[in-house]
């Protein structure tokens, strides 16, 4: 009877890696798709859906999925599939131990590649990870733009992944002259954290010139810098009969969410400041937002 | 007369949320004025506002769901157990529209409502659903300051190999949504986690009343009156995001569903989807979502990730693997690192740091339901398999999909 049990359990586990082998092959016939020059694109690229969990099994197939992301002589499109394939590969954290050393070698080698896409994404992916080689070569290309990889906005947006004192200041150098809106917007974005920008955020908040983004992030960042300046900020603009009804919609929003509801139903001048909101000839969603807001107080 | 009705033997209104599994009820008489015997019939049925799910009963622990029951209760006060569950394919829409009705021969002596929630497509809930999501994941994430943080940073570098590549990956998971899941519903009880069905288009998932529109520099975009425009992970605003397919179109690459239930009928072939669907899934993406350290600061990893547990529950059903002494239910190997066998505790629920594990433990212990008493405070992998209660319903985890049948 054990014999037979024994011979059983050999069976099933001759069964089961057979099983795993063949998934493993077809894994790796993938990869010899995806990284052949005789194929076409529209076969590689569809072929780099089926490479994640291969990537790694064999030392060869890396290596030759990061010569396709690393030479500027394949296909864009392949270059893009074989990164979008190895990202995938690298969320089986455990698995993409033994080939992550490389992977992030080879993202470096492409941070600064002929294709402005490719860099892009190489770079939000180094940034991700905290790469410091990829932080120095953001924070040289907004002081020094000769040296840019990047549109200063896209520079600005990866920094905020590992956010410090060097980037803070090239962001308060930027706002100073902001080469585009993006760009200000997210030097905003990243100076969200720093407690020495709360005048800052007080000016943008009270500039009625500045878009509504700018002012919503100056409001929600004076609110987690100063949690008690939300009630006093997000007043000030639903008093203000002269402001947009669209930052209007923005401060009742935050004061639904994250208001102090009993000091805000004893608020008399702001619930009748929403009430009149209520009636105007705002867009109906707003109007909506403004009701549900008062429904809340009996109003 | 009067009755009362309790589900899930509670009289708390936290507690009246069921799904398609049955859910443990009583009732009894709370005021016996009329009676003339020491029983009494009374039929229970249930009732639908438009719209509102539907919930069937049974009397005992076994056999179909009817859409009446009547029951012999004693008048003396004694509770009468009961079992009510969701009718598939009939779930709520809000709280509360769905009702039990209780009658002695045509008299109304007792009623309670309740709700038939389940998690459902993103892509498809109703104007009420998402703006109640919505507004409950922000109030979660409280502008960077509220309990999101702990679960941001349970997914960051150190913390990584806890949950992938390797067999914990689904279980993992399933409790790391579970657990926010059941924040979300502390602050509004009505809502659900809803899935992102990656293998087909999902337009209204991306719009700026909902999870926001990215513009060309991948900010994602939100109306004025959406308040996730507040959101806010380690101490930065808004979300990074930048689809790399049509919006309108389903990601290319992907398994479909169909596909992807037809990977293998074990476990250890099955968890490959982890490569494709779901990382395929991630890199579909630039931005926040595209990276392991990074990519729960998008809420929408966590419509993600739903959309991957619904594919894994799907596939039990399918293969009927709720049964962790059966090999092909998980994948067992005694090599596995800590967390990825069977009876191991979870990080960081089990609050272990420090050797094998990081070395904080965010978040604390998993939070309690007051519907369920699954999985418990400190979930092992194995009690994340029978989450429907299908063995033992003392393992029902509280949680089903609108299109997953018990």
């Amino acid at each position: 009877m054990a014999k037979k049990q024994k011979a059983k359990k050999q069976k099933t586990k001759k069964r089961k890696a057979a099983k795993k082998s063949s998934a493993r092959m077809a894994g790796r016939r993938a990869i010899s798709v995806a990284t052949s020059a005789d194929k076409t694109v529209k076969q590689r690229v569809a072929a780099m859906a089926a490479a994640p969990l291969a990537v790694c099994e064999s030392e060869k197939d890396l290596q030759a999925m990061l010569k396709v992301l690393s030479d500027s002589s394949e296909p864009i499109a392949v270059r893009l599939a074989a990164l979008q394939s190895l990202g995938a590969a690298a969320f089986s954290v455990l698995s993409f131990e033994s080939c992550r050393a490389d992977y992030i070698a080879t993202l470096r080698k492409v941070a600064d590649d002929p294709d402005p896409e490719l860099r892009q994404r190489v770079l939000g992916i180094l940034m991700r990870e905290k790469d410091g080689y990829a932080q120095r070569k953001l924070l040289d290309g907004l002081k020094n733009p000769a040296k840019a990889l990047l549109p200063p906005e896209k520079a600005l947006q990866l920094l905020s992944y590992d956010v410090h004192a060097d980037a803070y200041s090239v962001a308060r150098d930027i706002l100073k002259k902001p080469p585009n809106d993006e760009a200000k917007r997210e030097a905003l974005r990243l100076l969200a954290a720093d407690a020495k920008a709360v005048p800052l955020f007080e000016k943008v908040l009270r500039d009625k010139k500045e878009l509504r983004e700018n002012r919503q992030i100056a409001a929600s960042a004076l609110h987690a810098l100063h949690p008690d300046k939300l009630q006093q900020s997000a007043r000030k603009i639903l008093l203000d009969k002269s402001d947009y009804a669209d930052i209007k919609a923005t401060s009742l929003t935050a004061l639904e969410q994250f208001g102090d509801e009993e000091a805000l139903g004893k608020d008399k001048a702001l619930l009748q400041s929403i009430n009149r909101f209520r009636a105007s000839k705002a867009p109906a969603k707003y109007k909506q937002t403004a009701r549900r807001f008062l429904s809340k107080y009996d109003q | 007369m009067n009755v009362a009705l309790e589900i899930n033997n509670s009289a708390s209104p936290d507690a009246q949320f069921v799904t398609w599994a049955p859910s443990p009820c009583r009732i009894r008489v709370v005021n016996p004025a009329g009676a003339t015997a020491p029983t009494v019939s009374v039929k229970l049925s249930s009732v639908s506002a438009s719209g509102g799910g539907t919930v069937g009963f049974r009397s005992g622990t076994t056999g179909s769901f009817a859409s009446t029951l009547t029951l012999t209760v004693p008048v003396n006060g004694s509770t009468v157990p009961f079992f009510a569950a969701g009718k598939f394919g009939q779930p709520s829409t809000s709280s509360g529209d769905v009702g039990i009705e209780a009658r002695v021969g045509t008299t109304l002596v007792g009623s309670t409502k309740l709700m038939v929630r389940v998690r459902k497509n993103a892509n498809t809930l109703t104007a009420g659903e998402r703006d109640r999501f919505v507004a409950a994941f922000a109030k979660l994430n409280n502008q960077g300051l509220g309990r999101f943080a702990d679960f941001r940073d349970m997914h960051v570098t150190v913390s990584l190999p806890q949950a992938h590549g390797a067999p914990g990956f689904l279980p993992w998971h399933r409790a790391y949504l579970l657990d926010l899941e059941r924040e979300l519903q502390a602050i509004d009880a009505s809502v659900a986690l809803p899935y992102w069905r990656f293998d087909q288009p999902a337009p209204n998932i991306f719009k700026p009343d909902f999870f926001g529109s990215s513009d060309s520099l991948g900010t994602v975009r939100f109306s004025a009156t959406n308040p996730l425009q507040f959101w806010k992970t380690d101490g930065v605003q808004g979300i990074n995001r930048r689809p790399f397919f049509n919006v309108a179109v389903a990601p290319p690459g992907l398994l479909t569903e169909a596909q992807t239930l037809a990977i293998g009928t074990q476990y250890r072939v099955f968890r490959t989807m982890e490569g494709n669907p779901h990382g395929l899934a991630h890199t579909s993406f630039g931005g926040s979502i595209q990276s392991p350290p990074t990519a729960p600061k998008d809420p929408l990893f966590f419509l993600l990730h739903c959309n991957v547990d619904r594919l894994w529950a799907k596939w039990q059903r399918q293969n009927s693997r709720f049964d962790p002494a059966v090999t092909a239910s998980f994948d067992s190997n005694p090599a596995s690192r800590p967390g990825h066998k069977l009876p191991d505790t979870m990080w960081p629920w089990n609050g272990v740091t420090g050797g094998t594990r990081p070395p904080t433990a965010p978040g604390g212990a998993m939070a309690a339901s007051p519907c369920v008493v699954a999985p418990g405070l400190q979930p092992r992998v194995q009690d994340c398999l029978d989450y429907h209660g299908v063995l033992n319903a003392a393992s029902n985890m509280g949680f089903d999909y609108d299109d997953v049948r018990l």
